[in-house]
């Protein structure tokens, strides 16, 4: 039997070892670097996601502790343990096959640390399902590749009455109250995840599951679709803004408004009919087709596309990976470090509609037209869909004419 | 002219029977050598063997796809791959590396070596065990068959409803996955059987349940776990293949199913899934620790029973898999303690073979190296599952790539390592060579290199948002580095694998001017190392009687009152010889396994592409069976006529030990007619 390593095995091998170490190392350090990572776990910014975090920093140090103890041990024994050649091949160890006691020891040790960490477990468990009566009721809706949201703001069950709110991609909260999501789904099964806020809720088709949120203070919370849902999964982000009070309310009260007059100027006329004639089969401007599509609803699988009524309050869309605006803000829930790139295909930091987020005048020189045209000349060049399945934007072969007077008017959606 | 060859029940007068033979294509298979030897073969080591070599193809096919998806993974918004390829890609990683590798690689060791262990000549029913080889060899092609007919399938490997239907996945791609699953869980149901049946009914004479070789028992875990699993799975595929072939609405939310009804089938198959993977590495490691630590395995009931549990806790604990799919937070409550508990006999396990190594002399050979491999990284993908059995911890990581990191660590730092380890072990029994060390360790260190650099950053990645199963990712996440340092990872643990099959073909070349290599170069403990390497195809001449754990030890080392070890006898003498193996019945060749088999995927092309294909894989396989049943299992010409001077021995365990004496006749016949 080979007893010795070679000269290479033991110097390759002393590599790989101080590598590895090294690795984790750098790994455990740079769990703690969370500057410009918008979608960390690490960083709690509401109080769902702070009692998660309350809950698994001492089951981490527990784990780190069990790991460094087990490592610890196998590499002493390894070493302390291991035939050399001055032993005898014919010398045996004490034969030992077992003790008891020390089998019911390491059975009941881990059975009691597991024990308490349940105890933790079970108390945040009730502490995240609680309800609180005082909730703004939001349901929000996944499907084939977007995010819906749809706010009950008189409280009465009902999503979809005259006081209520029905928008896309982007959802807007009041920082410091709690809002009740409703997450559900109009085709495949989607999950809403804002990590800084609170985990991940499946929306699953049929059914309905409650998931609290609440942001600390005002800012912009990136979030992904983390259940795999077809095609496009991995470009269906979701963003919450989390505004002031007062702000908030201004909010509510422009979304509530629907689109009233003709837009001012000729492009922007013309683009109003280009989006009547192409865009309204789909897509929904309450005040110019909402009560046509309800008769003739969209040829969608998922039976909705975005309503595109404040379009121009949001600061990303086509499922929140363009940014609609060149000037970005940082979406970062720990910003130490954060790099606010300006390229726009870069919507790590979300575009910022700025005065138009509550209603006030779009300021045309930060609008991303690049982003906005490319999007209107070939949607599923940017964005992989099955338009021919009735999954997603087709394209609709517009000259460059009919996207200048759409970008015309689609900007005074404010 | 027979087809099939039919024999008279024996008659009590002894008169001679005429039997009536079948000629030409229909004469019952003989070849010893060649690939017709393999094709025919119902020899538990050969279709052992043919199992590990197919999934080390299908390795290549699973690793391929992985490093595709690195590739892709190089950089924010890759461009490698489209959006669908990329989602067909890592379905088919997954698929290939679960269904097709890891169980498989699981399968080649149950059959070349539980029979070995229980001291038996085969399995218990030796065609039904070359008809499962064949049925995942044809299910596991026909799967990848998808590749070249539109498309692999593009739901992920958990499939979930009702992404799976077809308005959703149009291509064939699910439909291959659902039907080649359906035909690799027949192989995995059957052999599930067999070697139940075989474990509890053929075991050596002496050879009680608790002096059963760890692996046994871990086997045989793995195969109970698999027949109540594996049923479930197949259960959910049929109602999905109803919905996808025949508009049924199973799955169908439009008209009132529940999506969850795919999630809860799935996952109670797919949790034991994961302990099906494990367990067989776990008996492996429990047998190469005590062999290079030189002490016997710490705590064997403990072990025994830890694996046993876990066996019975996986059963329930599916729904962890569900802690945000909205099942409710009572549920979500009763999962997230029964998966926290389920810690607890794993942790028995870890320190179990650290407390055999405590104390012992290391010799730090390639399955050494191995062993520790997988203790040390499976109690890291071990602790990193303790942190998502609490589900407000899980709401967080679950769906990123904490996951990804977490179940790598357990069936590559755990399983994979470990059969690497064992593949080192066992190579000198199987092919009668060694494996090189230098190039066995080097594999070692570069494989956990390797492994380590590709899957320790998916942590951090997970912990810091990084989604599953997403085919693009943009600039300014902060998942630039780490992905880099995992795709680098990933072709150094690529190498690795190719490591292994150089020192493969360059050992076995070396081989040849080297000496033979003994029963036992290892100074091993299980009774399989007392048969002559590489194992001849009777196993055992004669059959070994059992007394005590590790029995063949025991045969060369006497232990003193304190615990000091003393040798009794010179290996040789308690080695088994080569004999002629004259006398011994063995299970005779069939064609009719893999006849059988072959009309299976012929049916679920037709099933796809035309219903008359059907028609005649159908015909096929019921020829098949027709021919199988009326073919008695053995032929009376194969080892009756030979019969040396006193060289008779029964293969049943009721056998006297070392007895050189024949059985009557009559008797030796009977037990030959229960082979089959």
């Amino acid at each position: 039997m080979p007893r010795r390593h070679s000269r290479f095995v033991r110097i390759f091998g002393t590599i790989v070892f101080a590598v590895v170490t090294v690795l984790f190392a750098a790994l455990i350090v740079n769990a703690f670097m969370n500057g410009g990572k918008p979608l960390t776990t690490l960083v709690p910014k509401g109080p769902s996601a702070q009692s998660i975090q309350n809950l698994v920093l001492p089951v981490f140090a527990i784990a780190g502790v069990v790991f460094v103890g087990v490592m610890g041990a196998v590499v002493f024994i390894s070493w302390k343990f291991r035939e050399t050649d001055e032993d005898d091949p014919e010398e045996f160890p004490e034969q030992v096959h077992g003790r008891t006691v020390l089998e019911i020891g390491w059975t009941i040790l881990p059975a009691l640390i597991l024990a308490g960490v349940a105890v933790g477990t079970v108390v945040t468990l009730l502490e995240l399902n609680k309800k609180d009566p005082e909730a703004i009721q939001v349901e929000v809706t996944g499907q084939q590749w977007w995010w819906q949201y749809k706010y009950d703001l008189n409280g009465d069950g009902n999503f979809d009455g005259a006081e209520d709110i029905t928008t896309a991609t982007e959802m807007v909260i009041p920082a410091g109250r709690p809002i009740e999501v409703t997450t559900t789904s109009n085709d495949v099964i989607h999950s809403f995840w804002i990590p800084g806020l609170n985990g991940k809720k499946d929306a699953v088709p049929g059914l309905h599951s409650p998931l609290k949120l609440e942001a600390d203070d005002p800012g912009v919370f990136r979030g992904q679709c983390t259940e795999y849902c077809g095609l496009s999964h991995a470009n269906m982000r979701m963003l919450v803004r989390a505004l002031p009070s007062e702000e908030y309310d201004a909010w509510v009260k422009n979304q509530l408004k629907g689109h009233e007059a003709q837009p001012s100027g000729e492009l922007a006329k013309e683009g109003r009919k280009t989006w009547e004639s192409l865009c309204a089969q789909c897509h929904v401007i309450k005040g110019i087709n909402d009560a046509k599509i309800k008769d003739n609803p969209p040829p969608l699988v998922s039976g909705v596309a975005p309503d595109l009524t404040h379009l121009m309050t949001r600061g990303t869309f086509a499922g929140s990976i363009f940014n609609l605006y060149a000037d970005v803000q940082s979406t970062s829930p720990n910003s130490n470090g954060d790099q606010l790139g300006t390229d726009p295909t870069d919507v790590a930091a979300a575009g910022n509609p700025g005065a138009a987020l509550t209603g006030g005048k779009v300021d045309e020189a930060t609008v991303n037209r690049t982003a906005l045209e490319a999007w209107l000349r070939n949607p599923p060049a940017q964005k992989p869909m099955y338009a021919q399945g009735g999954r997603g934007m087709p394209n609709l072969g517009l000259t460059e004419v009919q996207i200048d007077q759409l970008v015309a008017f689609l900007t005074t959606l404010n | 002219m027979a087809l099939t060859e039919a024999r008279p029940l024996a008659l009590p007068s002894g008169e001679e029977d005429t039997i009536e033979r079948p000629g030409g294509v229909f004469a019952r298979p003989t070849a010893s050598r060649g690939w017709r030897s393999w094709v025919t073969t119902v020899d538990h080591k050969k279709i052992g063997i043919m199992y590990g070599a197919t999934a080390l193809a299908f390795l290549m096919i699973g690793g391929l796809e992985a490093l595709l998806i690195r590739l892709q993974l190089w950089a924010p918004r890759g461009t490698l791959l489209s959006a669908d390829l990329y989602n067909q890609v890592y379905t088919m990683h997954g698929t290939t590396m679960v269904f097709l590798v890891v169980m498989p690689i699981g399968a080649c060791f149950a059959n070349y070596l539980m029979p070995l262990q229980i001291g038996a000549r085969d399995v218990a029913f030796p065609r039904i065990n070359a008809f499962s080889y064949w049925c995942y060899l044809f299910g596991g092609v026909f799967l990848n068959t998808s590749w070249l007919l539109g498309g692999g399938a593009d739901g992920g490997w958990f499939n979930y409803a009702p992404n799976n239907g077809v308005i959703f996945s149009p291509s064939h791609g699910i439909d291959f996955w659902n039907l080649g699953l359906i035909i690799t869980g027949i192989a995995s149901l059957t052999g599930a059987v067999n070697l139940i049946v075989t474990v509890l009914n053929m075991r050596a004479p002496g050879m009680t349940l608790m002096k059963m070789p760890v692996f046994t028992w871990m086997t045989l875990v793995t195969q109970f776990l698999l027949l109540f699993a594996i049923p479930v799975l197949t259960a959910a595929q049929v109602l999905l293949m109803m919905d996808r072939l025949f508009d049924a609405n199973f799955f169908n939310v439009a008209k009132g199913a529940n999506p969850l009804l795919w999630q809860h089938l799935f996952w109670v198959f797919g949790h034991p899934e994961v302990y099906l993977m494990i367990l067989p590495a776990f008996g492996l490691v429990s047998e190469m620790l005590p062999v290079f630590s030189r002490k016997p395995i710490f705590g064997y009931p403990f072990i025994v029973f830890s694996g046993v549990a876990i066996g019975f806790m996986g059963f329930g604990v599916w729904a962890h898999h569900m802690f945000v799919s909205g099942i409710g937070p009572i549920s979500v409550t009763t999962f997230s303690l029964t998966t926290m508990f389920i810690a607890v006999p794993t942790g028995v396990k870890i320190l179990n073979w650290t407390a055999t190594m405590w104390g012992g002399k290391l010799r730090f050979t390639s399955p050494l190296l191995f062993s520790i491999g997988l203790v040390t990284m499976f109690t890291i993908g071990g602790l990193s599952g303790v942190t998502h059995a609490i589900a407000p911890a899980d709401s967080q990581q679950t769906d990123t790539y904490y996951i990804v990191a977490h179940f790598h660590y357990v069936l590559f730092g755990g399983a994979f390592f470990g059969f690497v380890g064992a593949f080192y072990f066992y190579w000198p029994k199987a092919f009668g060579y060694m494996l090189n060390e230098t190039l066995g360790k080097t594999n070692f260190w570069m494989m956990l290199l390797g492994f380590n650099l590709t899957f320790a950053p998916m942590h951090i990645l997970g912990l810091q948002g990084m989604s599953r199963r997403v085919y693009t990712y943009d600039a300014g996440y902060g998942f630039e580095l780490w992905n880099k340092v995992a795709t680098i990872g990933a072709f150094i643990l690529a190498t690795s694998v190719l490591l292994f099959v150089f020192n493969i073909i360059y050992s076995k070349v070396k081989a040849k001017s080297l000496p033979p290599v003994g029963a036992d170069p290892w100074d091993a403990r299980t009774i399989e190392w007392m048969t002559p390497s590489p194992t001849p195809e009777y196993n055992y001449d004669p059959i070994p009687t059992v007394t005590r754990v590790d029995d063949f030890w025991y045969r060369k080392y006497g232990e003193t009152k304190d615990g000091k070890l003393v040798r009794i006898a010179a290996t040789d003498d308690v080695v088994q010889q080569r004999s002629d193996g004259k006398g011994i019945h063995l299970p005779s060749p069939s064609y009719w396994p893999i006849v059988a088999a072959l009309g299976l995927p012929l049916v679920a092309y037709g099933l796809i592409f035309s219903l008359w294909l059907c028609l005649i894989g159908g015909i096929i396989t019921v020829a098949g069976i027709y021919g199988w049943a009326l073919e008695p299992p053995d032929d009376p010409d194969a080892a009756h006529e030979d019969h040396g001077p006193g060289g008779h021995t029964s293969d049943d365990g009721t056998a006297v030990e070392e007895t050189t004496e024949a059985l009557p006749e009559a008797e030796a016949e009977k037990e030959a007619e229960t082979v089959g």
